[in-house]
């Protein structure tokens, strides 16, 4: 079993979280840090005005191996893990009721556990369902261990969500080749919708907020 | 030893030992198997909780206070169906409500959780009626939006009403024997039944109300073989009589004659004498008798088994019942009549055969003696009562009068200090009465005022009680509703601190306290507060509401909810808890239960205005906005002052496009509470859908001043800016509203305004 090369912990990654353990640095993983790979954070850290979005979004995938299916995607249970069982690459699809704004995708991978399932390339696609999915997306992990953050924003601010019906992860390739993957949890994120209906704008100021509903 | 058992069960229960008041009462019926030990096992079970318990042994008890148990025990399990039928037997629509007014209060409650509101109304006036200080009654009427006026329930009249009431129940206390032989005496003239029916129905004809057709029926119940002496129907007449006269003492003073005079053969002529004045006497009031009678059935409830029926006992005491009768007559005639149906008729009969005759005597002259007092004091009150035509003064006269009217002999003294000592007694108690009604009156009006949600006018209400009133916890607790009634976070949170404070183990508006401090964001207090009342009592509803605000301010919805539901399985009943349930759904977005939730709270309590606004916001959100308006319209029906949900009102009719109804609305709210700028904003949003632009500045200008961290404020006058292409006081007001931080989804929003600034205004629907 080599030695596992984790980033020194003044690295940061691309979407802008350190990694928590402090080990040996290697060269090789600098030049892959400062090339915008990501690694995992073991905090999961939201800003307050994101939710979580696919509570009520139907999920499903390309494959799995009976005992690790979709719903150990979903249970907030970190040893439980999805495991594919097919070719690549692998997909996890969540489709949504109505289109929705999202901004944020997490995922739990653990490279310590599971080594050479771990995904190492990850493509995020959107569209209004199978037929016209685009990318969005596409981020490179280096031996993650922990919540992976990726952003949909674009660089414009207007594009800070994306609006969609259905959204595709899909692990192109793994660690050390590996065929088939383990994820361990998948979150999305969104704006939360203004408390107050029927409003071009959220409320800011204490006098406002006070008045603006009835407990 | 049946009297013992019952009596170390009744002081197990007054000392709270109830395991020993179980077991020995268990004992208790095996050995005598009596509906009167019965219903001490239910009265225990249910004191230790365990409505289950009696219900299984009461079931199909016919007794008034046996019925009145099973239905207690019906109504904590959750049977209305079974405690209604209990109450008011659906093949007997005539028989009176078993235990007066507590009676009618527990079918009052029934009724609402049943959901007939109107019978509930009505039960509930009707143990008020029947005793005045029954606050809790008042409560639900208020909840249920019944009460007009609080003066009619705490008035002098009932003053009067208590008076009475005390007074029956001290003369039946008075002395054992005394109280034997007064229920003879009361019971001897029922039994004079034949004529009374006929009272009755002439009374039920005067007064309104069909209590007398109860009567008839009870007295009906009579055995008729107790009315060995059927001369005695000579003298019913009494109730018949309509006028209030002073021709009360004399009769009285004949009366007096006739009760010392133990030879039977004066009765009947005296009888008669009294005959031909009781005419004169007015028909009494249908609530008094009601009362009276109540309250003696509920005194001899436990004697009916051991009645029998002596003629000896009939012919002996038939002098003392005709002076009693006669007194009664001239006075309460029917009430006491009434009160002696029956039961106490047997309860004395019971006692009787166990006494001599001689000691029957002596007995009977003390007791008429105290029964002359009663007789006079009640009769004077009385007269009180039919407070038309009479006067204090005039009520003093004739008390005087009855008392000077000096008897032969020293027992008429021994009535007179008896009857004056009475009076006094009565005075006090009548002042009382009063000073007890003037505190709940003022109580009553701030309670009503603030049900109605006319908070300024609570608050005034409040304010006239004496401090060590105001200084408690349940007063404080309710001006800090008030408060939080009308925005005023910071006063409801000061007023609530202070109740807790007064009263630390306080918890019934502690749920409110929490709302509190959730709309101000005291996550601190909050927490403490919840731990707080968690430590109290980890089972009241309160405390898990509290908790669950806790949460839900730090946007942890779901456990929240937990939380909520946790309060809601305490107690089904608790209304909060179903709404807040329903808010917690609705932040997650599960709009169906929010919904069920929301239903589920105004089935408990129809004019819990916050669900009604609960589901006006749902189907906002869901854009259904006729749904919408029609829900927040009911919400403002109950709640006519809140300047919020006229501020939603308005925004809901705006989205219907009805623009004018919408501006109308939001002045309104404007007006309601100068310090909320919500409706300012609103009217802003308006103007500018109408292109009324250089109006919508001057209010959002206003705004400024009253809000001035408020992004979107400014986010809206850039909009307008840029519409009248003012790029650099559009790109001011955008940077402002950037600088004040809102969330990311305007900052998007805000940013991709910014950029469009130098292009022309194309379909800018979002902006």
């Amino acid at each position: 079993m080599s030695r596992v090369w984790t980033r020194d912990r003044r690295v940061v990654t691309a979407g802008g979280r350190q990694a928590a353990m402090a080990t040996e640095l290697d060269g090789e993983e600098e030049t892959a840090a400062a090339a915008g790979k990501l690694t995992g954070s073991p905090q999961l850290s939201v800003e307050d005005d994101l939710r979580e979005m696919a509570k009520n979004a139907a999920w499903s995938v390309s494959s799995y191996k009976p005992g690790n299916n979709v719903l150990s995607l979903r249970d907030d249970n970190l040893d439980t893990y999805w495991q594919s069982d097919g070719a690549q690459p692998h997909l996890v699809n969540i489709q949504f009721q109505k289109k929705v704004k999202l901004q944020l995708v997490i995922l739990y991978v653990d490279f310590k556990l599971d080594e050479s399932y771990t995904p190492s390339k990850i493509s995020i696609r959107a569209g209004d369902g199978f037929h016209n999915l685009k990318e969005i997306k596409t981020v490179e992990l280096m031996k993650p261990v922990g919540w992976v953050h990726i952003s949909l924003s674009g660089n414009d601010p207007r594009e800070t969500f994306i609006n969609t019906f259905m959204l595709q992860v899909a692990i192109l390739s793994n660690h050390l080749n590996g065929r088939d993957t383990h994820i361990r949890q998948i979150k999305i994120y969104g704006p939360r919708p203004n408390p107050v209906p029927l409003q071009p704008f959220h409320f800011t100021s204490q006098e406002f907020i006070s008045y603006s509903t009835i407990r | 030893m049946e009297t013992l058992m019952v009596d170390r069960v009744q002081n197990s229960l007054r000392f709270f030992m109830h395991r020993n008041a179980i077991f020995l009462c268990e004992r208790l019926c095996a050995e005598f198997p009596t509906e009167i030990n019965l219903q001490l096992l239910a009265t225990c079970y249910l004191q230790n909780g365990k409505a289950y318990c009696a219900y299984q042994i009461l079931k199909g008890t016919s007794m008034p206070h046996s019925r009145y148990l099973f239905a207690m025990s019906c109504f904590q399990m959750n049977l209305l169906q079974e405690a209604e039928a209990a109450l008011c037997p659906a093949n007997e629509p005539n028989v009176e409500v078993p235990d007066g007014a507590a009676g009618h209060y527990l079918l009052g409650l029934i009724y609402r959780y049943m959901g007939r509101q109107a019978l509930a109304i009505e039960h509930l006036m009707q143990a008020l009626t029947l005793d005045p200080l029954l606050w809790a009654a008042y409560d639900e009427l208020c909840v249920l939006g019944a009460i007009e006026e609080a003066n009619d329930y705490f008035s002098d009249m009932a003053a009067q009403r208590i008076q009475q009431q005390y007074l029956s129940e001290s003369s039946s206390l008075n002395s054992s024997n005394g109280s034997e032989f007064y229920n003879l005496s009361s019971n001897m003239a029922v039994t004079s039944v034949d004529s009374i029916p006929r009272q009755s129905k002439q009374l039920g004809n005067n007064t309104r109300e069909i209590a007398s057709l109860p009567l008839s029926v009870m007295i009906a119940k009579v055995p008729a073989s107790n009315s060995g002496s059927s001369n005695f129907s000579q003298y019913i007449t009494p109730p018949a009589a309509t006028q209030l006269s002073g021709v009360a003492p004399p009769p009285l003073c004949r009366n007096m004659h006739v009760s010392f005079n133990v030879a039977n053969n004066d009765v009947s002529t005296k009888l008669n004498n009294i005959a031909v004045q009781a005419p004169r006497r007015k028909v009494l009031d249908e609530g008094k008798l009601r009362k009276v009678s109540g309250r003696l059935f509920s005194d001899s409830v436990p004697r009916r088994s051991t009645r029998l029926s002596a003629e000896a006992i009939a012919v002996a005491s038939s002098n003392r019942l005709s002076a009693e009768a006669i007194a009664v007559a001239s006075s309460n005639a029917t009430q006491v009549i009434g009160n002696g149906n029956g039961h106490t008729s047997t309860k004395f009969l019971g006692g009787f055969s166990s006494s001599s005759s001689s000691k029957v005597n002596a007995a009977s002259s003390r007791s008429l003696t105290f029964r002359k007092g009663h007789s006079w004091i009640s009769e004077n009150f009385d007269e009180g009562r039919r407070s038309e035509a009479f006067d204090d003064s005039r009520m003093e006269n004739m008390a005087t009068t009855s008392s000077s009217t000096s008897m032969s002999g020293d027992s008429r003294y021994l009535e007179q200090g008896k009857a004056i000592g009475d009076l006094a007694q009565d005075s006090r108690l009548i002042n009382g009465a009063q000073e007890l009604l003037c505190l709940l009156r003022t109580l009553g009006e701030g309670y009503r005022l603030s049900c109605s949600y006319r908070c300024q006018e609570a608050l005034d209400a409040y304010l006239k009680l004496s401090e060590k009133q105001f200084n408690t916890g349940w007063v404080l607790s309710q001006v800090g509703k008030i408060h939080f009634e009308l925005v005023n976070y910071f006063e409801a949170d000061h007023f609530f601190d202070l109740a807790r404070r007064v009263s630390p183990s306080i918890l019934e508006s502690m749920d409110i306290y929490s709302t509190v401090l959730y709309h101000m964001k005291e996550e601190m207090k909050l927490s403490y507060l919840a731990k707080e009342l968690l430590s109290v009592d980890r089972l009241s509803p309160q405390a898990w509401c509290a908790l669950g605000n806790c949460y839900s301010l730090q946007k942890d919805h779901e456990t929240a909810l937990k939380n909520f539901q946790r309060a809601v399985q305490l107690d089904s009943r608790f209304v909060y808890a179903h709404t807040l349930c329903g808010h917690e759904y609705v932040e997650l977005e599960d709009f169906e239960n929010g919904i069920k939730c929301y239903q589920s709270a105004l089935q408990i309590d129809q004019r819990h205005y916050n669900s009604w606004y609960g589901l006006g916001v749902v189907y906002l959100r869901q854009e259904k906005f006729k749904f919408a308006e029609h829900h927040l319209h009911k919400a403002y029906n109950i709640n006519p002052r809140s300047s919020v949900l006229m501020c939603y009102l308005g925004m809901t009719q705006h989205a219907l496009q009805r623009n004018e109804d919408a501006l109308e609305m939001i002045e309104r709210a404007i007006s309601a509470d100068k310090q909320n700028p919500l409706p300012v904003y609103q009217k802003a949003i308006i103007l500018v859908s109408l292109e009324c632009y250089d109006e919508a500045l001057n209010e959002l200008e206003q705004l400024k001043e009253s809000a001035p961290h408020e992004s979107c404020v400014y986010a809206l006058m850039g909009k307008i800016y840029k519409r009248f292409e003012m790029h650099e006081k559009a790109m001011l007001c955008f940077g402002l509203a950037l600088d004040l931080k809102p969330p990311a989804a305007d900052v998007a929003t805000i940013k991709a305004a910014m950029e469009k600034l130098y292009l022309p205004d194309e379909m800018d629907d979002t902006l």
